[in-house]
């Protein structure tokens, strides 16, 4: 029970040390933790009522067939818009992620996923507002082709393990 | 038929556990004569493996049906598709209940209409809300140390350290922006907030569209918790390709889109 959380009270521990030696730069860093964990709170439960979905409506079988190896052109079009719909920050995601694999979703999959989600259609227009039109329009398809190359690779070198 | 049953004592006067990974003995029963042959369950203090142990000693000894308290919908329907019968929602003293079953089921092939037995839909629900939860518990506190050790890095190195490391170069620049987006990882608005503050510092086009990149994809602080989740391999593998793709991209990038900005 206590060894899960040995890293974060190690973290503490940290603080505690910078608490003593630099008081303003800890006050600053514990500032930016408490905003990073507030803006979790959405994320983390989409991620959790996700989670229950799939827990209660995909076997895997359904996962397979949408997310397994053989799913094609259709896993990659599903995998890279779940990551471009996806919000928040990554680590939210991480027990969904987990979930899916050992639903029997492939690494190429997860890893098309996690890096689609540099692609935020909402924030197109900051991004356009802010370094142009062009610059958005290469970056997004740079994201794409970045995402799917990252994928191949992680599917090349990482073993598929089967689906529980 | 062999009967197995999670039971509080090694005897038939024993009580039906309510889950088969926190009961204490198994018993395994013969019905024609109600001999049975009583093993320790695996230890509770051995962890969340305990249940899975337990139904495979269960499988070991060959029994066709369980009969326990609860047990999750998935484990009964996968159960099923392998001829192994469990029975939930059971309870009482373990000879009355195999007893009891064994009556049942002669009824039941005397009126031969079997309705199957399904969980319904709301100990379905209830099933995947526990998984859910359980699955989150897991990374809470990796997740909370993460955010902890992102905070303190960010309280302690200021924009203006980060953009002295630019050169001007466009390989090094781009190298710096996928440590930086490596490093500093979150929401995507931010790293556009921040790419468009390091723009107006003088930090060039490279520097930027690796940073962004690297910032959702690419994550050093959070890789113990991706090791976690998908595997130190599939974790490195991802985040050492990601780190490439992006220095890749961004001097591309930056050598034909240069003047766009």
């Amino acid at each position: 029970m206590i060894r899960p959380w040995l890293f974060p009270l190690g973290v503490v521990c940290l603080y505690g040390i910078g608490l003593m030696l630099a008081p303003e730069n800890t006050e600053k860093a514990f500032d930016k933790s408490c905003s990073i964990f507030r803006h979790l709170v959405l994320p983390i439960c989409l991620c959790l009522i996700m989670m229950v979905a799939l827990n209660r409506f995909l076997s895997p079988k359904t996962v397979t067939q949408f997310l397994g190896k053989s799913s094609g052109i259709k896993g990659l079009f599903i995998s890279s818009l779940a990551g471009i719909l996806s919000m928040g920050p990554v680590y939210a995601w991480y027990p969904l992620f987990k979930s899916m694999k050992e639903k029997g979703t492939t690494n190429f999959h997860l890893a098309n996923f996690m890096g689609c989600r540099s692609i935020k259609p909402v924030l197109l227009p900051v991004l356009v507002g802010y370094l142009g039109w062009r610059f958005a329009g290469v970056f997004v398809l740079a994201c794409l082709a970045g995402a799917f190359l990252v994928a191949c690779i992680v599917s090349l070198f990482c073993s598929e393990s089967p689906p529980n | 038929m062999k009967i197995a049953v999670p039971s509080t004592e090694p005897t038939l006067e024993g009580y039906v556990a309510n889950k088969i990974g926190t009961a204490s003995y198994l018993l395994i029963i013969e019905t024609y004569d109600m001999s049975f042959e009583a093993i320790d369950a695996p230890s509770q203090s051995s962890g969340a493996g305990a249940g899975v142990r337990a139904l495979s000693l269960v499988m070991d000894k060959g029994a066709q049906v369980i009969l326990v308290g609860h047990i999750s919908p998935f484990i009964v329907n996968g159960f099923a598709d392998q001829g192994i019968k469990i029975v939930t929602q059971v309870s009482g003293k373990v000879g009355e209940t195999v007893k009891n079953y064994m009556d049942a089921l002669d009824t039941r092939q005397n009126n031969p209409d079997p309705q199957p037995e399904t969980p319904s839909s709301q100990d379905q629900w209830r099933a995947a809300m526990d998984m859910g939860l359980r699955q989150f518990r897991a990374f809470l506190p990796l997740v909370t140390g993460v955010v902890l050790l992102l905070g303190l890095f960010q309280g302690f190195i200021s924009e203006q350290k980060l953009v002295s490391l630019f050169s001007g170069t466009v390989l090094q620049d781009s190298f710096w922006g996928a440590c930086m987006g490596s490093i500093l990882t979150g929401n995507p608005v931010n790293s556009y907030v921040i790419a468009k503050s390091l723009f107006s510092m003088g930090v060039g086009i490279s520097g930027i569209t690796a940073l962004m990149l690297t910032w959702v994809n690419v994550g050093l602080i959070q890789l113990p918790a991706e090791a976690k989740a998908l595997g130190t391999g599939f974790a490195l593998v991802r985040n050492l390709a990601g780190f490439i793709m992006a220095v890749i991209i961004s001097c591309v990038i930056s050598m034909f889109a240069g003047g766009w900005i």
